[in-house]
């Protein structure tokens, strides 16, 4: 694009704080996101295999006492990840839609504005968290911890690499319905506690999309359970080597990529928060710290359904191993690179997503997901036990 | 006859919620406050509440000397500042007899259309932005950008330039002017199919606005709407074509009109005019000579002959008619401004009930008003 020039008379040039617009410096972005990125893989190390592996090493875990630490742990572990998760995702979705809107971006916390949700999140901290004379006291109070616990469950059941899992539960798939279900508990609640018609409203959307989305969400998930003949997220994995579940069972996959947007809450289905219509739709009156709690649970969400997305339908942590042994220390942190950067790509669609479309109407929403996401679902779920069948008579 | 002027729940129905949109909602472009019943996300009863901009305009201007007045005028329908001095200059100088040059004339219609590009780009970024849509919103205020640097470099100022005035226009136009104008509209006509992509060929823009807020022709007339709000319900009423001033007899173009009077058809009719104006603008480039007149023979102290005069221009938003009496003083007994926004959005009560709540956010954004110039 060609700008014109600025009149030459102009007394005043504009120029950003800290930021000179004739030397962008990319090699500093990229520099300072690298860094990001290899951190997130280190606590991911950390949290799913450093750990763990300590803990297994010296038979920690046979006694009471260890296993109760290695859960404290853990469990501080996972908040750490998600607090980074969140962090990351919040400025790399300003910086990206910076890129597509062709502007800089948060430019002045740090070098390229990485710090910025740093910064963010100290002044959310440092707000009074206000709740107004008619809310209900106790659930206005709860509805953000519902909705950042059940974001923060899904990290427990989420397989990075190969035995790298916090909790390898044999229902996995039914655990990620019923906990991400529990999330649309804590919009709903906000919203209709708050006293405020906006919310009242925003709630009402947010129950009514959350609960029509899970349908074929959960439809999506259980073809990918007949198809792999397991509801233990690790074996679906293993289940696809050779061929990626995307492959034969592309309508499912497509079901859960528009349904893991809606659950998202994000751009063509942000109806629950539509500034322009609501205000602030569920979260019109949270402050401080207790809106920082929706926002850190949607951008955790914003990891977890496409990890999840990969988990099911792209071969997981699948990658070359260059002839490391499977199952070792070296193998995971491979696999949960691959594992990380299929997971990115699909945020960065995600992002795309959020940047370019407009949003849908209510009943539009609803059409969406009732006439035509659900018996799309249905033949997925037709199309997985038949290839399942056939897979059995071979 | 008066309308409602308030939304009183009904004794005994609960199931009607009775909101007050505005007046600082983030939709209402400015200062709107309109009083719904929603039963549900469907609308029952809407009353608009005007007047939270009024300052006291056509009185301050009694008060004023002409051209003292013309900056005041810029400030009604702020987005396309420039547009609302020409129904006040046009009625000011068939009360003195001003003898306008050919140049000036093209020179005035140049920058009429370059501000009705500006304006269009305004509303359909914030229009997308009531859509859901965040990105056309920074591609067209980077393009309306351009137009303010045009404006800038030859007037001074950006978005209230105070440049047209009585006989022409204040001086002569930046020496790069001709230059930077042809730049920007090559620069436009490629920035064009990026926004018939984002914004009327994407699937989800049309299911939102296709049969959404219809608006019939007879009801458009009744409600005396304008602009591009009448011409999307297929009435080819354009000031320009009905009552033709500066140089736009001598230039040719089209009125765009559409016959089915949705939200979808007042944004094709906007998307066309930014075409045409662009198609106008070329037109009126090769037709002014690089140098000349820029301005008629002007009494220094203006004082016209007593009498009235009513002249209306097409601004970006409609028919904008100034009616000046004057007593024969250099102060004008009377002014009085027929604003187009004001009258379109006698339509909200007709429109949004019966719409969905997302759907009122549409049809107010592709009526398009501007609270400077409703509450003047």
């Amino acid at each position: 694009m060609s700008r014109m020039p600025l009149p030459a008379d102009r007394l005043v040039q504009p120029r950003l704080v800290g930021y000179d617009p004739t030397h962008p410096r990319p090699w500093l972005e990229r520099i300072a996101y690298t860094l990001f990125f290899s951190a997130l893989w280190v606590m991911v190390i950390l949290a799913y295999g450093a750990v763990p592996a300590l803990f297994r090493h010296y038979g920690w875990l046979s006694t009471t006492a260890g296993f109760l630490i290695y859960a404290a742990v853990e469990a501080v572990l996972a908040f750490l990840l998600a607090a980074v998760v969140a962090l990351i995702l919040i400025v790399v979705l300003r910086k990206y839609l910076g890129k597509v809107q062709e502007r800089v971006g948060p430019m002045h916390y740090g070098p390229a504005g990485v710090f910025q949700t740093v910064f963010d999140a100290l002044k959310l901290l440092g707000k009074e968290d206000f709740a107004p004379k008619r809310v209900d006291w106790l659930i206005f109070r709860l509805a953000p911890a519902i909705v950042f616990v059940s974001a923060f469950l899904l990290m427990v059941a989420l397989p990075v690499a190969g035995g790298w899992v916090m909790a390898d539960l044999n229902v996995g798939l039914l655990y990620i319905v019923a906990v991400s279900t529990l999330g649309a508990y804590g919009v709903v609640l906000g919203g209709l506690s708050q006293g405020n018609k906006w919310g009242l409203l925003g709630g009402f959307r947010a129950g009514a999309q959350l609960v029509s989305y899970e349908v074929p969400l959960a439809l999506a998930l259980l073809s990918v359970g007949v198809y792999s003949g397991s509801l233990r997220l690790s074996d679906v994995v293993e289940h696809q080597y050779g061929l990626w579940h995307v492959v034969p069972l592309f309508l499912s996959f497509l079901v859960y990529l528009v349904a893991s947007i809606a659950e998202l809450k994000a751009t063509p289905f942000d109806l629950p928060e539509a500034e322009s219509e609501l205000v602030a739709g569920y979260n019109t009156e949270y402050s401080g710290m207790s809106f920082a709690f929706f926002f850190l649970a949607e951008f955790v969400e914003l990891f977890l359904l496409p990890g999840f997305m990969v988990v099911l339908f792209f071969g997981g942590w699948h990658g070359p191993l260059f002839g490391l042994e499977p199952g070792s220390f070296a193998a995971g942190v491979l696999q949960s690179l691959y594992f990380l950067v299929k997971v990115a790509v699909w945020v960065w669609i995600f992002l795309w997503i959020r940047a370019t479309l407009p949003r849908f109407r209510d009943d539009q929403l609803m059409d969406l997901a009732w006439k035509g996401l659900l018996p799309l679902a249905l033949v997925g779920l037709l199309v997985a036990a038949f290839l399942r069948m056939f897979l059995e008579v071979l | 006859m008066r309308g409602p002027t308030t939304v009183e729940p009904v004794p005994g129905r609960t199931d009607e919620l009775i909101i007050n949109m505005g007046p600082q909602h983030p939709a209402t472009h400015g200062v709107l406050k309109v009083v719904i019943g929603v039963e549900g996300e469907r609308i029952t009863r809407a009353v608009p509440h005007i007047g939270f901009l009024h300052r006291n305009h056509e009185k301050i201007e009694e008060a004023r000397t002409y051209p003292q007045i013309i900056t005041y005028t810029d400030r009604m329908d702020y987005v396309s500042g420039l547009q609302n001095e020409l129904p006040f200059i046009l009625a000011v100088e068939d009360l003195l007899g001003v003898e306008v040059p050919p140049r000036a004339k093209l020179i005035r219609t140049i920058f009429f259309e370059l501000f009705r590009i500006a304006s269009h780009l305004v509303w359909l970024g914030t229009g997308m932005l009531d859509l859901g849509a965040i990105t056309p919103f920074l591609y067209t205020f980077r393009d309306r950008e351009m137009i303010l640097e045009i404006t800038e470099k030859t007037a001074g100022a950006r978005m209230l330039p105070n440049y047209f005035t009585f006989g022409g226009v204040r001086r002569d136009v930046h020496p790069d002017f001709f230059k930077d104008v042809a730049h920007f509209l090559d620069f436009f006509e490629t920035r064009l199919p990026d926004y018939y992509a984002l914004v009327l060929d994407s699937p989800v823009f049309q299911a939102r606005a296709v049969g959404v807020g219809v608006l019939s022709r007879e009801r458009a007339i009744a409600r005396g709407a304008s602009g591009p709000v009448i011409r999307a319900s297929g009435v080819a009423y354009d000031v320009r074509k009905a009552e033709p001033y500066d140089a736009y007899p001598e230039l040719e173009f089209e009125v765009p009109t559409r016959p089915e009077g949705d939200v979808f058809a007042r944004f094709w009719v906007r998307f066309k005019e930014m075409e045409e104006s662009v198609k106008i603008i070329r037109q009126a480039l090769e037709k002014t000579p690089k140098t000349g007149p820029y301005k008629g023979k002007v009494p220094p102290r203006v004082k016209p002959k007593p009498g009235a005069r009513y002249r209306a221009v097409e601004i970006s938003r409609g028919h904008l008619g100034t009616y000046v009496v004057s007593d024969g003083s250099e102060r004008p007994l009377r002014v009085k401004h027929r604003s187009p926004s004001f009258a379109n959005l006698q339509l909200i009560p007709d429109l949004f009930v019966g719409a969905r709540f997302a759907d009122a956010i549409a049809i107010l954004s592709s009526l398009d008003p501007v609270f400077g110039e409703v509450d003047r």
